[in-house]
């Protein structure tokens, strides 16, 4: 991705100030980098900082599934079946269902991506493998993005770190000090991590089709397309013509969303936005807006004439 | 090589990811800047940062060896923040910080009680908001703090949680009740006034959380005004621009300004004494002790066992890994 030369990603331009200025309103920290993915013109808010992935993992594990695809090592269309028991835990998808289902290894990537299903999820990483995920982030320049493991390694080190029985016990004790900071799921050092940069660039990778051959990476941004969550990224532009597609990503104070806005002009940005509150409350729907409102600012900075 | 030295460098680099900014900051010109980076790269046998004409990007080497940089940065600010100390000898001192709320003689009375207790060392106070004292005792420039809850605890202590009920200040004209000074005053009712509170900056966590339990419990105030000083919040309370949610005062009434509490006791201030962990300097566990004793007695804080369970019913949107 090349810049062109007027540099807005550092401190203190007029846009990243109303950014800067939005994510403090809402209570949080926030990490941005948005491009053009046609000509490489950037915004950028603290974007080579690492950032923890959440779900968003679930973005290099499909971008390696399909290329996994295309070069024949797997059939997208290969059935499974999958007991109630053996699927990871989620509010969503299979992880809500409860009996035994059949289903492809491109439908286990649908539901990933669009509802963010963790046992969908855990099931494709199986399949992939970790080291080939990292692999193919690595083979797309991609050197600080590193997925350390399936949404299930991730609750355990959850229930682990909060010395907690259940998920409901981890919300409980996130109160006293000291628990939030001894979780390494928070920690980007330690868990699933990358930087916005890394992630735009990922993105504008999958719609120009160079990060998997034209079929497969147009079958990914279908996916993305059938993200069902309002409430962050597409939230900043409530405009009909206007399309968003993404993928979010949430933690206990954690909370992202990574995608793509297409204008009917032809314009597209990739946006990846990557939050952290001071509370821990489950519920803050100022910090899930403020995903969409930043990223607003920065597409509309990138949309004004250079 | 003066390792230290070229460290600093590296993060400052590694902060701005630009050669000429990062010069600039550390006050020096960009070519031996540059010079510095090559040789800490050739000390290493590593690449800590991918250099194109237009762009600065830190190597995953690079960002490995940045934690430990920093790491080590701050203890080198330790090792030199203790020789200081030494340097003083006799004239020991427990360098501490409070916050600004907390009123004359509060503090006077802390002051009193550590001096009867450790008479041989000095308590150097300074008034500082929470988000500044997690810093400040993170580099050691205090050893001790009093602060609000929650704040970012890494590698830190605390004493005894104490919570603090707040009411609500009201001009004396507006307030229910008439005279009875224990009428009670339901949030919800505080709708149209503004709110006048502590400057986020000073504690964001306690400061967030204070407007999120207001917005829960029906007040969700027009505007919210950040006064610094009490006595600037009473003046927007008497001018009937806002209404103050504050403990209630220790040292009796302002004219012209009521008190009252809050039905069902909605909102509390959580806190704590703090400290570096682990081995505080000598002084440490006694001004603690000594904060905490004070702060329940002449400030109407009461002990929690632990902090209150947070409840939590998730929502898909909200669940973990959604």
């Amino acid at each position: 991705m090349s810049a062109t030369g007027r540099d807005t990603t550092g401190p203190g331009t007029a846009g990243t100030r109303r950014i800067e200025a939005a994510f403090r309103d809402a209570g949080v920290t926030g990490y941005l980098h948005a491009a053009d993915i046609d000509t490489g013109r950037e915004v950028g808010l603290r974007a080579d900082a690492p950032v923890v992935l959440a779900s968003v993992f679930k973005v290099p594990l499909l971008v390696a599934f399909y290329r996994q695809v295309a070069d024949g090592v797997l059939d997208p269309t290969e059935q499974l079946t999958l007991r109630p028991q053996d699927r990871t835990a989620g509010p969503t998808g299979l992880s809500a269902l409860l009996d035994e289902v059949r289903v492809s290894l491109r439908d286990l990537a649908c539901l990933m991506i669009a509802v963010s299903d963790n046992a969908s999820a855990d099931v494709l990483l199986e399949r992939v493998g970790l080291d080939a995920v990292n692999a193919a982030a690595a083979d797309l320049g991609l050197r600080r993005t590193r997925v350390e493991g399936s949404g299930r390694d991730l609750f355990e080190t959850l229930l682990a770190d909060a010395e907690a029985d259940s998920f409901g016990e981890v919300w409980e004790r996130l109160d006293e000090p000291g628990v939030l900071d001894r979780l390494r799921a928070l920690d980007p050092v330690l868990t699933s991590r990358s930087t916005p940069r890394e992630m735009t660039r990922l993105l504008g990778a999958v719609w120009r089709d160079e990060a998997a051959p034209a079929a497969e990476c147009a079958a990914m941004r279908r996916l993305f397309g059938l993200q069902v969550w309002p409430h962050r990224l597409s939230s900043g532009f409530p405009f009909d013509d206007v399309v968003v597609s993404g993928k979010t990503g949430t933690l206990p104070t954690i909370r992202n969303e990574v995608g793509v806005v297409e204008y009917p002009d032809g314009g597209r940005y990739a946006v990846a936005v990557f939050t952290r509150s001071l509370l821990p409350n489950a519920v803050l729907p100022q910090a899930d807006a403020v995903i969409g409102t930043s990223a607003r600012l920065a597409v509309e900075s990138l949309r004004r004439t250079p | 090589m003066n390792l230290v030295g070229h460290l600093r460098c590296f993060v400052v680099v590694a902060e701005e990811l630009h050669f000429g900014r990062a010069a600039e900051r550390l006050g020096m010109a960009q070519p031996p800047l540059s010079q510095r980076i090559q040789r800490l790269e050739k000390e290493l046998g590593v690449r800590l940062f991918d250099r194109s004409s237009r762009k600065v990007e830190l190597t995953a080497p690079g960002a490995l060896l940045l934690d430990e940089a920093r790491d080590i940065l701050a203890r080198v600010d330790r090792v030199y923040s203790v020789a200081e100390r030494a340097r003083l000898g006799d004239a020991r001192a427990v360098r501490a910080g409070l916050p600004s709320d907390l009123g004359g003689p509060i503090v006077a009375a802390l002051i009193a009680a550590f001096r009867e207790r450790r008479p041989d060392l000095r308590l150097d106070l300074r008034e500082t908001g929470t988000a500044e004292q997690v810093r400040a005792l993170a580099e050691g420039a205090l050893d001790a703090g009093v602060l609000r809850h929650p704040c970012a605890a890494r590698d830190l202590e605390f004493g005894p949680m104490l919570a603090q009920p707040l009411g609500v200040l009201l001009p004396a004209g507006a307030a229910p009740g008439g005279g009875e000074q224990d009428a009670e005053v339901d949030l919800a009712d505080l709708g149209a006034h503004d709110l006048v509170t502590f400057p986020r900056e000073e504690a964001p966590g306690s400061h967030d959380e204070l407007l999120a339990a207001c917005r829960r419990h029906g007040y969700a105030p027009p505007a919210v005004h950040e006064a610094r000083h009490p006595q600037f919040a009473v003046g927007l309370v008497l001018a009937g621009t806002a209404v103050a949610l504050v403990p209630r005062a220790a040292d009796g009434s302002t004219p012209g300004v009521v008190w009252r509490p809050l039905a069902g006791e909605p909102l509390s201030l959580r806190t704590s004494c703090a400290w570096r962990a682990p081995d505080p300097p000598d002084g440490v566990a006694d001004f603690a002790a000594v904060a905490t004793a004070v702060l329940r007695r002449e400030a109407g804080m009461t002990p929690l066992d632990r902090a209150p369970a947070r409840r939590v019913v998730p929502r898909p949107s909200s669940g973990f890994l959604a």
